[in-house]
């Protein structure tokens, strides 16, 4: 039984183009609209993070923690989903 | 951001962060402005737990466990456990200036999650469980000491050599480069590290009162704490000195309790002599917290040695093994302290003691390593050995007595039948004094070889075949012991009979047991105090008590075996009733997932036979043990279960016993469904009349989880199903992008609102429990302004929906963009 939310297949199902960063799973509004302030407006940037620092879903959640007012749920789940996401297309 | 304990990171490149990283056996990605902060919260990680990856849930959930009192500024810590309250607090961070993201607040909040993964790690490291009450620690105190801490840090990096010893509380501006201010907040968060890690370790100690003096001396140690660490010139060295430097980190970590300006002044020098302490600076200081408690020792009075015991307790619970060599000897002396403590500080009490300030200190750390660990054991160990002591002290009084016992039923009257005898005043006069003396000898002598005689006719011995002596014999006996006693032999045998009470000796007639009223008929005397020699007396003592002993500890071993006869069957029967249990939840997810895709492929039968079900759950080598149990759990499903009928049926021309799925009307996640009332209302949690004609319901679904294209279609469905009854509903407006899942409505009247709100406030529809209030109309309209022309009531899609004027009423699917 898979327990990620469609926001998550939704994403990992398809090349991320240009989505907004709203797209990652974990990210709503209020967690887009601080990542989109401080210059993460874009999915693939947030991507870039990321990829930074090697997927691992770990940092990724502290950075994201720092960055924006995350919860560890939030967290989880965008890094998560950009873990999969990688897995599927890089 | 928060930064890693690491001393100096004013110092710390890119590259030597990228290389001590690599030196945990970890490959870090580069090291740039936004992944930097991360890496350095994993360099601590690293430092502390010397794992890669540390559990994260640890660290939350002790977060979330201490420190409840820490509001205001523990912003950040907070946003770790909790959704509820961190958006809110969060959102006010963030809206501050993003450039200087408000220093103290942040640093504040860097420091606490910092200390909470260096908590976790400590906990998880040293298994400290005893003195792990985070609770306790007063906030305030924690608080001024953290913020204290930052700032004297922040002093530090200014001035290195001048150690100020004011503490303030004012907010500390931050006036360096990004550089400083990270190294200013990697020392708040090592320090509140420190703190908080003395905190957990320092609860164990003693009780309040001392707490304000700790807070004091933690802040002292903290201000010297950083101060080393800037003192190191570049020192990025892990894994290093420790031992040689750390006696001259401790006296530069006496920044102690009352006297902070000389120790202060001490611990500037030594700590430039060289203090590298990469490792927890923790240790340095608690160790020179023991340390300053022995030099104190003439002087403190007893809340100080507690406090040393507490310190020393911390410094043990802070060091690594590496301390362990040379702490030993020095616990011991210290005997009587804290005594009133609880067991733990009690078992270190003796400990914190020490004579010489530093090379004992590792030998202190060390036993307070050893003696903490067995601490918990030791109390059992400690009880056991208190028994046992007290067992063996109750069998040698036991024996004591046995054997008083047996002496004193054989000690002579002795040389009170000489001076006393029972024959009353007749005798005294009868006879002259020599005369009595005589006849007293005689009967003196008589009566002990009697006595002795019977003594070693009991004791077994040989040689004494009868317990009792001819008078003949006794006639030669007295006769062989003084030849006085010829004439008076006859005179004291009667004065024997005459006499009212035993004077030790029986006599007897021909046959046993006569009673003898004349000299003549005595032909036996016996004693009737039998002397014992001592060793028979011992033997048999010994003897008596073993046998009561053993008649105890069998009855004791019956009783005990026993008990857990009964707790050995009793145990058994919950796991065999646990194993039914687990076996039926599996058979019910197999017929469960059986039914569902029966659902889906027609094909198969909806029903399964029992023996398949049970060989495809139980592997074959365990099915002859799991019989008991399998049979167990068929009876409890016919019994007890409603979702599987069992039936007979025709499979392949054999009759099977199968079991049915039977789909349970409301399992199915697919439909919205309104799934009844939570509560009744009445006047208390809702209006007692309805307010305006429209309505905002809460809850009625999660944006983030809605699966399709047209879910808010089936929430309109959903709200005009529940409401059918009410003919007012005009418009309805699903927010999709509402966190709370919020639906608009406006009604006819205010009648009609007051209708629906009945029928919705408090339901449940898929799991979620939904709310409304009223609206304003005219901010209603405000919103939509296209429902001010709405006025037919809607219907739920089912039903026939009426036309209406509402001009995007009609593509009822599409109305739910107005938001």
């Amino acid at each position: 039984m898979s327990t990620t939310s469609q926001k998550h297949r939704n994403f990992v199902s398809e090349p991320m183009a240009d989505k907004p960063v709203t797209a990652l799973a974990g990210i709503g509004d209020r967690l887009g609209h601080s990542l989109t302030e401080q210059g993460y407006d874009k999915a693939y940037v947030v991507l870039g993070q990321f990829l930074l620092l090697r997927k691992d879903t770990e940092l990724f959640c502290y950075w994201l923690k720092d960055v924006t007012a995350a919860n560890s749920k939030q967290a989880d789940d965008c890094a998560q989903c950009l873990k999969d996401w990688c897995d599927a297309f890089l | 951001f928060f930064s890693s304990p690491k001393m100096a990171s004013t110092q710390l490149t890119d590259e030597e962060l990228f290389s001590q990283l690599k030196c945990f056996g970890y490959t870090p990605g580069p090291v740039t402005e936004n992944t930097r902060p991360v890496y350095l919260k994993k360099l601590k990680k690293f430092r502390e737990t010397g794992a890669p990856r540390p559990v994260k849930h640890d660290v939350r959930r002790l977060s979330s466990g201490r420190r409840p009192g820490l509001k205001s500024s523990v912003l950040g810590f907070s946003s770790d456990e909790s959704d509820a309250e961190t958006p809110l607090k969060r959102k006010g961070l963030d809206h501050m200036k993003r450039p200087s993201r408000s220093p103290h607040l942040q640093q504040q909040q860097l420091k606490i999650r910092a200390a909470t993964p260096l908590n976790e790690a400590n906990k998880k490291q040293y298994g400290v469980g005893t003195a792990l009450k985070s609770n306790s620690f007063p906030n305030p105190d924690g608080q001024t000491s953290a913020s204290l801490g930052w700032e004297t840090g922040k002093r530090y990096m200014h001035d290195p050599e001048s150690r100020d010893e004011d503490v303030s509380d004012e907010e500390v501006q931050n006036s360096h480069p990004v550089n400083g201010r990270s190294a200013a907040r990697l020392n708040t968060s090592k320090l509140a590290g420190e703190y908080s890690d003395s905190d957990e370790e320092e609860v164990g100690g003693p009780g309040g009162p001392e707490r304000d003096r700790r807070s004091l001396e933690l802040r002292r140690i903290y201000t010297s704490g950083p101060f080393a660490s800037h003192v190191d010139d570049g020192g990025s060295r892990i894994g290093g000195k420790n031992c040689a430097l750390n006696p001259l980190g401790n006296r530069a970590m006496a920044g102690g309790r009352e006297e902070f300006e000389e120790r202060g002044k001490k611990g500037d020098l030594d700590a430039s002599g060289g203090l590298r302490s990469h490792m927890l600076p923790r240790k340095p200081i608690y160790l020179s917290l023991g340390e300053d408690h022995q030099s104190k020792t003439g002087e403190n009075n007893h809340i100080n040695r507690e406090e040393g015991a507490s310190g020393s307790n911390m410094a043990s619970i802070a060091l690594r093994p590496r301390y362990r060599g040379s702490y030993s000897p020095t616990l011991s002396p210290q005997g009587g302290y804290s005594n009133h403590s609880s067991v733990p500080n009690h078992a270190y009490g003796p400990g914190t003691q020490k004579k010489k300030p530093t090379a004992p200190e590792d030998e202190l750390l060390l036993q307070f390593k050893r003696e903490e660990q067995p601490s918990s054991g030791s109390f059992s160990a400690h009880y056991l050995s208190m028994f046992l002591l007290t067992a063996a002290c109750l069998f040698f009084l036991l024996l004591g007595l046995m054997y008083i016992r047996m002496r004193g039923s054989g000690s002579p009257a002795g040389d009170g039948v000489i001076k006393s005898h029972p024959f009353g005043s007749n005798f005294d006069s009868s006879y002259s004094k020599t005369e009595k003396d005589v006849i007293l000898k005689l009967l003196l002598s008589l009566h002990d070889h009697l006595a002795i005689v019977a003594g070693h006719h009991d004791c077994g011995e040989q040689q004494y075949a009868s317990r009792s002596l001819s008078r003949e014999q006794v006639t030669q006996y007295l006769l062989a012991q003084d030849g006085d006693f010829k004439d008076f032999i006859d005179v004291s045998l009667e004065w024997i009979i005459r006499a009212g009470q035993d004077v030790g000796i029986r006599l007897s007639g021909e046959l046993a047991d006569d009673l003898v009223t004349d000299v003549s008929e005595i032909s036996w005397l016996e004693s009737t105090h039998p002397r014992m020699p001592f060793t028979c007396r011992f033997r048999r003592a010994l003897l008596t008590v073993m046998n009561k002993v053993l008649v105890v500890a069998v009855v004791v071993g019956l009783v005990c075996s026993v008990i857990c006869y009964v707790k050995y069957r009793w145990r058994r029967e919950e796991e065999e009733t646990r194993q039914m249990y687990d076996m039926v939840e599996r058979i019910i997810d197999v017929l469960r997932t059986h039914g569902e895709a029966c659902q889906e492929n027609r094909d198969l039968e909806p029903y399964l036979p029992i023996p398949h079900v049970r060989d495809s759950l139980v592997q074959p080598q365990d099915r002859r043990k799991m019989k008991k149990v399998w049979e167990r759990a068929v009876k409890f499903l016919s019994a007890n279960e409603s979702r599987i009928r069992t039936e007979t049926q025709q499979i392949k021309g054999a009759d099977f016993m199968v079991w049915r799925w039977i789909q349970p009307p409301l399992s199915s996640d697919k439909s919205k469904m309104w799934q009844g009332k939570a509560f009744p209302l009445d006047r208390r949690n809702s209006p007692p009349n309805s307010l305006t004609p429209c309505l905002k319901i809460r809850n009625m679904f999660d944006p983030d989880m809605e699966v399709g294209d047209s879910w808010d279609l089936a929430i309109q469905e959903a709200i005009l199903e529940k409401c059918s009854d009410n003919d007012g509903i005009v418009h309805i407006s699903v927010d999709k992008n509402s966190k709370e899942g919020c639906v608009y409505v406006k009604c006819l009247s205010a009648e009609h609102s007051g209708k629906a709100f009945k029928a919705l406030h408090g339901s449940w529809f898929d799991g979620k429990l939904v709310t409304v209030k009223y609206l304003r109309l005219d901010r209603y309209h405000q919103r939509f302004p296209q429902a001010q022309g709405c006025s037919a009531p809607l219907k739920a899609s089912s039903l026939h929906q009426t036309p209406a004027p509402c001009p995007l009423q009609h593509g009822g699917p599409n109305s739910s963009g107005f938001s």
